[in-house]
């Protein structure tokens, strides 16, 4: 069934949408039930298109998988114990600024390929360290910090759910005959959770055959809480047997091309998803996840911090990445297939004594396939030179800018969806070359024109009041007052400028002596630096 | 009727007769639907022979016998033989003789290249142990009660790895498993598992590492609730006052090392009344202090609360199960200065925990699938004891149950199993296009090799020649959700009448003992129940 059929078939749209797009807020971004119902109208966007999202469980360091070149003395310093040592970082093609951990030359020869680009310090306004909070952040894209107020669905579950409503029960149907996402996994996670069901089939094994009872469809019980439950036993009982079968007849209708690593899970994973696309399924989304990444001790062996639990992770994620990729291109898939990297926190600039790092806020990631733009987005994390355990990295890009350029610049998803998706606009960044979506192509920020971006403040240290100067390149421009836990504390400006340079004065803020930074974000450029204050 | 409204109606309907409404005295009926909820929810499934017993009692009998039945077990034995070295030489575990306990052995006689083969096949042992207590359940609420423990504290064997602390930590939930909830956390901050499992033994006045500090107020005592106000200033206070507890290993224990510990005054913020802890050398001061502060607030009773809300009721704690049921257990709680026996009888006993609104809406767990399915169809194990017979088939039970995502010893994180927290799925977690067929594959299996006695479980029927009767009986005793008339007679026509609707092709069967077609009608119906989405439900 189609989605038009879907909305004819079912009782008007004002008393269905409620309850269909349950987590969404729709009022508090302005959208009346005209608007939706349009919004649903649409049928969905026709895209064969795969993104492939890896989840690095645990809160990946950061700073060691893509050493800051340009501030290595303050880098080295903050982390003697775990740091690496300069002259073994790997280097890339073009930048003299950062360069990789040394056990990933397989994703060093991509990027030089021009096949994979790293985003740099890649987070959000108020981290919490929770490896659960900041996970479910990550997955929801929603940052509130009261969880009754926090949606309860995950981005890619409203991606999904927006494109293909009334899944599982409509579906699956001629125009979408496939799952709509695969998670490589025991259990659903909450990237892919629609308002009621997971839009996602969790698999470990893609030959899996299951027998079906469910001939029952009638509800002897009074009682919402067991119905509520029945039903959902129900939905995914027929549905498993449906998609298994699907999911087993494409496995076997495809054979993998490439050589993989061994001993190496998330190879394993990524294995089965080149398979299953070659397979002919039209799956959109499928997730993978890599665990290990809570290095609060051990992270490195003490007699060569290039080895150890961390180097074997990016051993792992380099090698896995490098030989699926290279498995699409010898399948001819690699056209329609990109993927990215993420974990739900960075880790501490400054290491621990047991070898370690402790949790941390905005952290780099890994945006890889033939459509990746190469390069590094945004500039080496501010590291400063007197390190305090507290001191975190703040962010540059807002992980829903990346969320947001992926749904628009790959699934060619068009506003006013996009914002309900991500719950409000955010900022485009250039991540997909090729135009795929036929979109302009975003201002190139790979060789920092950031840079050109003008940010100061002085007197810095400050006691009382101070100046800052700043430059935009007109349109939005917005600068943020951060602490040194990495958490957006002041909004200083957050309007439309027309192109030039402005001061604002700011005075008596009341914040605590210590370091703070300034963030500016002028379209899809940002800048930060470093501001102290001392009383 | 949903929830909201059914709240609506008992908090109108009873507020003359007491404050809380929620939690007033059952008095209702008690028949095999009211004894079969009450033991499936805090027992592994719920067999025949107790519900017969328990249908003796009056509800808050039954409660009270199963909250008073708890039994200290024998330790864990060695089960395992001689080891072999990389160089092909066997070695004995000096340390203990086969079928001896091994829990008070540091292992440090045998070989050292064999530790830790020796460290491994205890653990082993450990869990064939807890898997053979928990199939071989007395009357009691305390093996469901220990398995809420281990999610509630969780620790991890792959981060712990030592089996004398994944013993003694265990051995400290067995021992409080119906006890104080202050006194049990108090003494998780300082074991040697917890200590290494959230980096405790590595926090340093030179060097605070808040990885426990941060767990102990957002898992463990406070959570992330609406009213829970603490912040990273707390989580580092915290991480303060309990630098430089370290482990020692022989005899296991732990102490503080004031030369780690942090001897600065510890400053709370205003969600702690400001509280402020002096700095101090006693072992006993500082951690007495923290808990006092802790479990002062209200909302470390509420947070327990709910957690065993999910564990044992429902996911989903709406306002009016917060204020009707949550908000006066934790009072009860606070009341009894966090013995948690009073709170969960009050939860037990109550109106709302048998009201039908919470019936047959809970999603079995592996261990209740599993260990449910073998007790309630009678299937005979071997003592917990009995290392030789009893522990490898313990052992298949264990790995069942962690293939279906329920691992002892390794819940999937710090924060226990998911479907207990996870918004919004919660128990639906446990259900999904993996973990199903395993769960078929599990039921089918029990059937087709004849573990289960389909024959013996169709004669709990008052009279199974009645194809009728015998439906109404076992799908009573087997399904929580009932199924209507007419899929009874569906289920009848299926497997019992050969497509048919002629009752007397059964009842002939069964009278003449044609042990052919009952066999194979039964077991062809048993698989079929087993694999409805009505069978998950407990």
């Amino acid at each position: 069934m189609n989605r038009r059929k879907f909305l004819r078939n079912t009782v008007p749209v004002a008393v269905t949408m409620p309850a269909l797009l349950n987590g969404f807020s729709f009022t508090a971004h302005g959208a009346e039930t005209s608007s939706l119902a349009r919004l649903l109208e649409q049928t969905a966007t026709d895209t064969d298109h795969v993104f492939v999202l890896i989840q690095l469980a645990g809160g990946n360091d950061g700073l060691n998988m893509v050493i800051p070149l340009d501030v290595y003395g303050n880098y080295y310093n903050a982390r003697t114990n775990v740091a690496i040592p300069q002259s073994q970082v790997l280097r890339l093609d073009g930048t003299d600024k950062s360069g990789l951990h040394p056990a990933m030359t397989a994703l060093q020869n991509m990027y030089n390929e021009g096949k994979a680009a790293i985003i740099q310090s890649v987070g959000y306004e108020n981290p919490s360290f929770s490896h659960f909070r900041d996970t479910d952040v990550w997955n929801s894209g929603d940052t509130r910090r009261n969880r009754s107020e926090r949606v309860k669905t995950g981005w890619m579950g409203r991606y999904l759910e927006n494109e293909f409503p009334g899944y599982p029960e409509a579906y699956p149907d001629t125009e979408m005959p496939d799952p709509l996402a695969i998670q490589i996994s025991n259990v659903p996670t909450l990237t892919v959770q629609g308002s009621i069901y997971s839009m996602g089939l969790s698999i470990t094994n893609p030959e899996k055959i299951y027998t079906f009872a469910n001939p029952f469809s009638d509800y002897p019980l009074n009682s919402a809480p067991a119905n509520k439950e029945l039903k959902f036993l129900r939905v995914i009982s027929e549905k498993t047997k449906i998609y298994s079968d699907i999911i087993r007849a494409a496995y076997r209708r495809a054979a993998t091309m490439a050589a993989y690593p061994t001993e190496n899970s998330l190879a394993e994973q990524l294995k089965i998803v080149a398979r299953l696309i070659k397979g002919g399924l039209k799956t959109r989304v499928y997730t993978v996840t890599i665990g290990g990444f809570d290095t609060h001790k051990r992270q490195v062996n003490a007699s060569d911090t290039t080895t150890g639990q961390h180097a074997k992770l990016m051993k792992d994620l380099s090698a896995g990445i490098s030989a699926f990729q290279q498995d699409l291109e010898l399948m001819d898939l690699d056209d329609r297939v990109m993927g990215m990297t993420f974990s739900e926190f960075g880790r501490r600039i400054k290491s621990n004594a047991s070898l370690g790092t402790d949790h941390g806020a905005a952290a780099p990631l890994i945006m890889f396939g033939t459509h990746a733009k190469k390069g590094i987005l945004g500039n080496s994390p501010d590291i400063p030179a007197d390190i305090q355990v507290v001191n975190n990295i703040p962010f540059q890009y807002d992980f829903r800018s990346v969320y947001a350029s992926v749904l628009e610049q790959w699934f060619c998803v068009k506003q006013p969806a996009l914002n309900e998706i991500l719950l409000q606009n955010y900022q485009a960044l250039p991540l997909v070359q090729g135009g795929p979506c036929g979109l302009p192509e975003e201002p190139d920020d790979t060789n920092n024109n950031s840079d050109k971006l003008i940010l100061k403040m002085w007197p810095n240290p400050y006691t009382v009041s101070a100046t800052i100067q700043f430059s935009t390149t007109g349109g939005h421009t917005m600068i943020q007052q951060i602490d040194a836990l990495g958490r957006v504390i002041k909004v200083l400006t957050n309007q439309d400028y027309t192109a030039g340079t402005y001061n604002i004065d700011i005075y008596n803020d009341n914040f605590a002596s210590g370091v703070y930074f300034l963030r500016l974000q002028n379209q899809s450029l940002q800048k930060v630096i470093s501001i102290m204050k001392i009383q | 009727m949903d929830r909201r409204e059914f709240f609506k109606r008992t908090r109108s309907d009873k507020s003359q007769r007491t404050m809380f409404a929620g939690l007033a005295p059952y008095t209702g009926s008690w028949t095999v639907n009211e004894v079969t909820h009450l033991l499936k929810r805090t027992m592994f499934g719920a067999r025949k022979a107790d519900i017969d017993y328990f249908l003796t009692l009056s509800p808050a009998a039954a409660v009270d016998e199963l909250l008073d039945n708890i039994v200290a077990p024998a330790p864990p034995v060695r089960d395992y033989g001689l080891m072999g070295d990389d160089s092909g030489a066997l070695h004995d575990d000096l340390g203990v003789a086969l079928g001896q306990t091994w829990v008070n052995d540091p292992n440090m006689l045998s070989n050292p290249e064999i530790r830790g083969l020796i460290n491994y096949y205890r653990r082993e042992s450990l869990k064939k142990w807890w898997a053979g207590l928990i199939i071989n359940q007395n009357r009691s609420i305390q093996e469901k009660m220990v398995l809420f423990w281990h999610h509630h504290f969780s620790v991890q064997e792959e981060e712990v790895g030592n089996t004398q602390f994944l013993w003694r930590h265990h051995n400290l939930l067995r021992s409080n498993v119906l006890g104080n909830v202050k006194s049990i956390t108090r003494e998780v901050c300082i074991d040697p598992a917890m200590l290494v499992h959230l980096n405790g033994y590595l926090n340093s006045r030179q060097a605070p590492d808040e990885n426990f500090a941060r767990e102990l107020q957002e898992l463990f005592t406070i959570g992330k609730g609406n009213d829970s106000q603490y912040t990273e200033d707390d989580v580092i206070a915290a991480a303060r006052v309990l630098t430089g507890w370290r482990i020692l290993n022989d005899p296991l224990s732990s102490f503080l090392d004031t030369s780690a510990h942090d001897m600065g005054a510890k400053t709370f913020t205003a969600f702690y009344n400001n509280t402020t802890i002096a700095g101090s050398t006693d072992p006993n001061a500082e951690l007495d202090a923290l808990m006092n502060m802790i479990f002062g607030t209200t909302e470390a009773a509420r947070f327990i609360c709910r957690k065993l809300y999910k564990w044992f009721v429902y996911y989903n704690i709406d306002a009016a199960a917060e204020a009707d049921v949550i908000i006066p257990m934790a009072a009860a709680l606070q009341s009894n200065n966090y013995d948690i026996k009073p709170a969960l009888s009050l939860l037990f006993k109550s109106e709302h925990f048998f009201d039908t609104v919470n019936q047959a809406c809970y999603i079995k767990s592996p261990f209740d699938m599993i260990m449910g399915t073998l007790r309630e169809f009678n299937v005979s194990f071997p003592a917990y004891t009995n290392y030789t017979t009893g522990y490898p088939l313990f052992y298949s039970l264990y790995q069942s149950a962690a293939d279906m995502q329920q691992q002892l010893f390794q819940p999937p994180d710090v924060s226990g199993w998911p479907s207990y927290y996870q918004e919004p799925m919660h128990y639906e977690l446990w259900v999904n296009s993996n973990s199903l067929p395993k769960r078929a594959d599990f039921t089918d299996a029990l059937v087709n090799d004849s573990v289960i006695d389909v024959r013996a479980f169709a004669n709990y029927s008052s009279n199974p020649a009645d194809p009728n009767q015998l439906i109404s009986d076992i799908t009573a005793l087997l399904l929580r959700y009932p199924l209507s008339a007419n899929s009874k007679a569906y289920v009848k026509r299926n497997f019992l009448l050969n497509n048919t609707t002629d009752d007397t092709i059964w009842t002939n069967a069964w009278n003449t003992n044609n042990n052919t077609v009952i066999d194979s009608s039964l077991k062809e119906m048993f698989k079929f129940l087993m694999n409805l989405p009505e069978y998950h439900l407990c």
